[in-house]
């Protein structure tokens, strides 16, 4: 019975929170029938509940604003404001009754009955003009046969409940603490299938183990996900009281306020969201009572006599911004610098050399508070540096920017501890960080001198794009190495923070990203500043998550006087490229000193030699799922490389096609001073030049992309069918999508099926078996097919490929995807 | 404290005793991540299943050097403020149970010890030095900090 009860009571807590604000709505549109019947609905479920429990006077109340409501529906009475009111007051003294009921309080008797005549009276008059208001008023449908039956009018709804979008999804309890441990059990069962995939794929292939673990491994991705969704709750629970306190404090306060709330659908950590509730509930008390102008005042301003308050949550990176506005008259600079001085925050002669931002921000300081007469709706014991002091405990922070008579804008900045953040994960002096994907702009490899790396002073400061951009070693950062930053081949991970200032950190080596759960850390650790929490990675190894923002302002990355450096170059770099041409100079594979037009150097790119296909007649590179002609690399073998398997790359564009030239070595970019000789007996050569006493060469872009550039880019990947089974999908998969093809959907057209959707292009992987039986149906897949035999030895005459020949496979995808640009000739066409 | 369970383990060459409700678990301490740039006394994370735990190293958390002591491959794990702690110790020896209530001894244990100790606690298997968990694992720098704090409200 006790678990029931409280059952009952969270549940009509729950309701309350969700009918609150759909009242107001009603009330400003009261023609809404589905907010009508959302509040109808709670009434109603009260009631019914009630009489289950026995609450003779929860129910009389719950039964009155029903019989209203009802009216309502049944278009017998208008929802004007003074029954918006009354049905208001139902509901809070329903509130008030319920947290009595837990409590185990008894309820002080009276004050129902003029509850119950209010919702009423009106009723009363309208219909019954006779009849005295009184008791009578809380059975009214006694006295009235025509009324609709309630449990009619309920099963007329029912269609609609199903329907409506506010309609409350079905939910439990649980105790955050269960929740805890369900979700550390199943990141430890991550752990644990790590584990064993790692000793699986020691083991060697097993297809009757792989299957059923690699579905296992989905199974429990997705349970991680909807666990970790559990601890989330949209912003919405929190926005949908709003309404009604502004509603409530504008009445109050005689002042028209329309509220809009934006963002809701941001998740946030349930606990967090309770954290936040007060302050923000302080702050547009604040902004209703103090911001926003009396109608006439507005007026007399040539404002719009309601003022708008608007409230948007935005989620970026692993912080939630929540951003309250209103448009009233602002912070008064000078009364609030009065009032510091006066209180002894500040000096005189300190106010006179702060900036009107610093003397706003004050309004957050302990025993600050502007309010001269304090009023029941502002002046509650709490001032906005208990606020300050609320959020900052969490690890959030607040500011307020405001303009005299266009308004206020308080803006608070909250963590999602506990949360799931993508992250990039580092390597630098041996150790592992990880940084928060959110902030990164860009990964950028080169060498020092490409980048334009410069010692001024102590700090560093590198080109990218043109901009001086500021330069951090992670090493030196953390203490560990001090020579990342002056190595000749640093990785930088341009990070971008959000007041917009870019800065580079340079590692020495990316490693991976992915979902990382972010776990706090001691405080004892925390006090370093360097360090937001820690994460697991996926073999257990914990590692730290960089705190960007605070390192960024520790070494004074976030002022404004830096913008001053990130000022594009105009002065000593574009205006020596209108004199001369400016080039990237590198060495390439046949060791010949080579440069090539800035303005065509996309990006240099570092491709892994996998993503290389020399099968074809031109070899070809896939990057960022595209294939791209490549040109550059020698007709011999892959020659050894430093970068371990890595090749370096020019991404080169003419505007509409890209191609790759593999290069050995990318040494910088050069202005090209001296004289251009032609060099007509090299087509690709369009002149020779002197750098620094020595040749090289530069490209002749026009022949290049006239060569091998023609080509465009295959922006519609070919499609792919491959046969369905769980080898095709995992491991065929991956290296069809590697050669720059699409898996056809299994379910869009089989191959059996010869799908006319297919489209030019489309091939078809196929195990011979099933081919043969295709073929003598009759049935074979039309266009391109590759298929494929389980024996590396092939039959005699067979025009098949063994499943494992990863050489003959590419080969054979990328003679087809040649094919893909011109009409279908392959054999099975006319099938 | 009577009959109270304390996990017996030696810090610096000294027995020192934990109460056992504190005291998670004792785990195998595996590899530790350092920590660049925080204070000394904090060895690193390492991780407990899903859990990351702050390695603790007590000899450095009372400001005595390292060196002196062997370091038992086991750790006590204690919660603290909603954080999980791994202890580094010279060995863990026991669970016992308290004979006594703990308390002082004249002239005191010494600055480093007084600070993080609770008092003398008799234990079945001899006396033993009873540990403040959070004076513990507040670590030397804020001992220092108190200190000054105090000598120069004097």
């Amino acid at each position: 019975m006790d678990d029931l009860l409280a059952e009952f009571i969270a549940e009509t807590r729950e309701m309350l929170e969700a009918s609150s604000g759909e009242i107001v709505a009603w009330e400003a549109d009261p023609t809404d029938r589905a907010r009508l019947d959302t509040i109808f609905r709670f009434v109603h479920t009260v009631k019914g509940n009630c009489g289950f429990f026995d609450f003779p006077r929860l129910a009389d109340l719950s039964h009155a604003a029903e019989d209203a409501l009802s009216d309502c529906r049944a278009g017998r009475r208008d929802p004007d404001p003074q029954l918006v009111t009354a049905v208001l007051a139902i509901i809070d003294r329903i509130a008030i009754m319920i947290d009595a009921i837990e409590a185990g309080d008894e309820f002080p008797d009276g004050g129902d009955e003029a509850l119950i005549n209010a919702v009423s009276v009106s009723h009363e008059t309208l219909t019954e003009a006779g009849s005295g208001p009184g008791k009578q008023g809380s059975n009214p449908h006694q006295d009235e046969p025509e009324l609709p039956h309630p449990g009619l009018a309920d099963g007329a709804t029912v269609p609609a409940r199903r329907t409506d979008p506010a309609a409350a999804q079905r939910t439990i309890r649980l105790p955050v603490e269960l929740l805890d441990r369900v979700m550390s059990g199943v990141s430890d069962m991550v752990l644990a299938r790590n584990d064993l995939a790692h000793r699986l794929r020691q083991a060697g292939n097993q297809p009757t183990i792989d299957g059923p673990f690699e579905r296992l491994s989905t199974i429990l991705t997705d349970v991680r996900d909807a666990i970790t969704r559990m601890r989330m709750q949209r912003i919405e629970t929190l926005f949908s009281v709003l309404p009604r306190l502004v509603r409530d404090l504008s009445a109050e306060l005689a002042k028209q306020v329309m509220i809009d709330c934006d963002g809701g659908d941001v998740e946030l950590d349930r606990e967090m969201i309770e954290t936040i509730r007060d302050p923000l509930t302080h702050i547009i008390r604040n902004a209703i009572d103090h911001g926003i102008e009396a109608p006439a005042a507005r007026r007399a301003h040539g404002k719009h006599p309601i003022g708008l308050l608007s409230i948007a949550a935005r989620q970026s990176g692993n912080t939630i911004a929540i951003v309250v506005s209103d448009d009233g008259r602002g912070l008064d600079e000078d009364r609030i610098a009065a009032k510091a001085i006066a209180t002894g925050l500040i000096t005189a002669a300190e106010r006179a050399a702060m900036p009107r931002d610093k003397i706003l921000n004050l309004i957050f300081e302990p025993g600050f508070s502007t309010a001269e007469i304090v009023s029941t709706v502002s002046g509650r014991g709490v001032g906005l540096d208990v606020v300050r002091q609320n959020l900052e405990k969490v690890g959030g922070s607040i500011k307020v920017a405001s303009q005299p008579e266009c308004g206020t804008v308080f803006s608070l900045q909250i963590p999602l501890t506990l949360s799931i953040i993508a992250g990039l994960t580092v390597e630098v002096g041996g150790q592992r960080f990880a940084i928060p994907q959110s902030y990164v702009e860009e990964i950028v490899q080169g060498s020092s001198r490409a980048l334009d790396l410069t010692r001024m002073g102590e700090a560093a400061l590198v080109t990218f794009r043109g901009n001086r951009v500021p330069c951090l070693a992670l090493g030196e950062v953390l203490g560990l190495n001090a020579g990342a930053a002056d190595s000749d081949d640093p990785t930088l991970v341009m990070l971008r923070l959000a007041s917009g200032d870019l800065f580079a950190l340079a590692v020495d080596s990316i490693h991976n990203h992915g979902d990382l759960v972010v776990k706090p850390l001691a405080p004892a650790v925390m006090k370093c500043g360097l360090y937001a929490g820690s994460t697991l990675l996926d073999d257990g190894q914990p590692v730290l998550l960089i705190d960007v923002a605070n390192i960024a302002a520790a070494h004074d990355l976030v002022t404004d006087t830096r913008v001053r450096a990130r000022q594009p170059l105009d002065d000593d770099a574009a205006k020596p490229a209108h004199d001369a041409p400016r080039a990237m100079l590198f060495t390439d594979f046949a060791g010949r000193r080579s440069a090539v037009r800035l303005e065509l150097v996309r990006r240099i790119e570092t491709v892994p030699v996998s993503a290389i296909d020399r099968s074809g007649e031109r070899p070809r590179g896939v990057i960022d799922g595209m294939i791209l002609p490549l040109v550059g690399l020698s007709d011999d073998a892959l020659p050894p490389t430093r970068n371990a398997g890595r090749v370096r790359m020019l991404r080169l564009s003419d505007g509409a096609g890209e191609l790759l030239y593999a290069v050995r070595e990318v040494e910088d970019a050069v202005l090209l001073p001296g004289a251009l000789h032609p060099v007509p007996e090299d087509p690709l050569a369009e002149a020779v030049t002197l750098i620094d006493g020595a040749p090289v060469t530069l490209i002749d872009a026009h022949a290049l992309f006239a060569a091998y550039g023609a080509r465009p880019v295959p922006v519609h990947r070919p499609r792919c069918h491959l046969p369905d089974d769980d080898w095709a999908r995992t491991i065929l998969g991956p290296l069809v999508v590697a050669a720059g093809y699409e898996i056809a959907d299994p379910e869009t057209g089989g191959p059996e099926t010869g799908d006319p959707t297919a489209g030019p292009g489309a091939i078809t992987i196929i195990f011979d078996e099933v081919y043969e039986v295709a073929e003598a149906l009759g049935r074979a897949p039309t266009g391109a097919v590759i298929r494929l035999r389980d024996h590396p030895e092939a039959p005699r005459g067979s025009a098949t490929i063994y499943r494992y020949d990863r050489d003959g496979l590419l080969a054979a995808l990328s003679a087809a995807a040649q094919g893909a640009a011109v009409p279908v000739t392959a054999a099975g066409a006319s099938a | 404290m009577m009959g109270q369970l304390l996990v017996i383990a030696q810090i610096a060459g000294r027995r020192c005793a934990l109460s056992a409700l504190d005291v998670k678990s004792v785990i195998d301490l595996g590899a530790v991540t350092p920590i660049p740039r925080a204070p000394d006394y904090i060895a690193g994370i390492t991780a407990l299943r899903s859990q990351a735990l702050t390695v603790i190293d007590c000899r450095l958390a009372l400001g005595l050097a390292t060196k002196a002591w062997p370091t038992d491959h086991r750790a006590a794990v204690v919660a603290h403020g909603g954080h999980a702690y791994a202890l580094m110790v010279d060995g863990i020896e026991d669970i016992t149970t308290a004979a006594g209530e703990p308390g002082q001894v004249p002239g005191g244990f010494g600055p480093e010890w007084s600070r993080v100790a609770a008092g003398m606690v008799e234990t079945m298997i001899g006396p033993a030095l009873l540990i403040d968990l959070p004076a513990l694992l507040a670590g030397p720098e804020t001992a220092r900090i108190t200190e000054a704090a105090a000598n120069h409200a004097d």
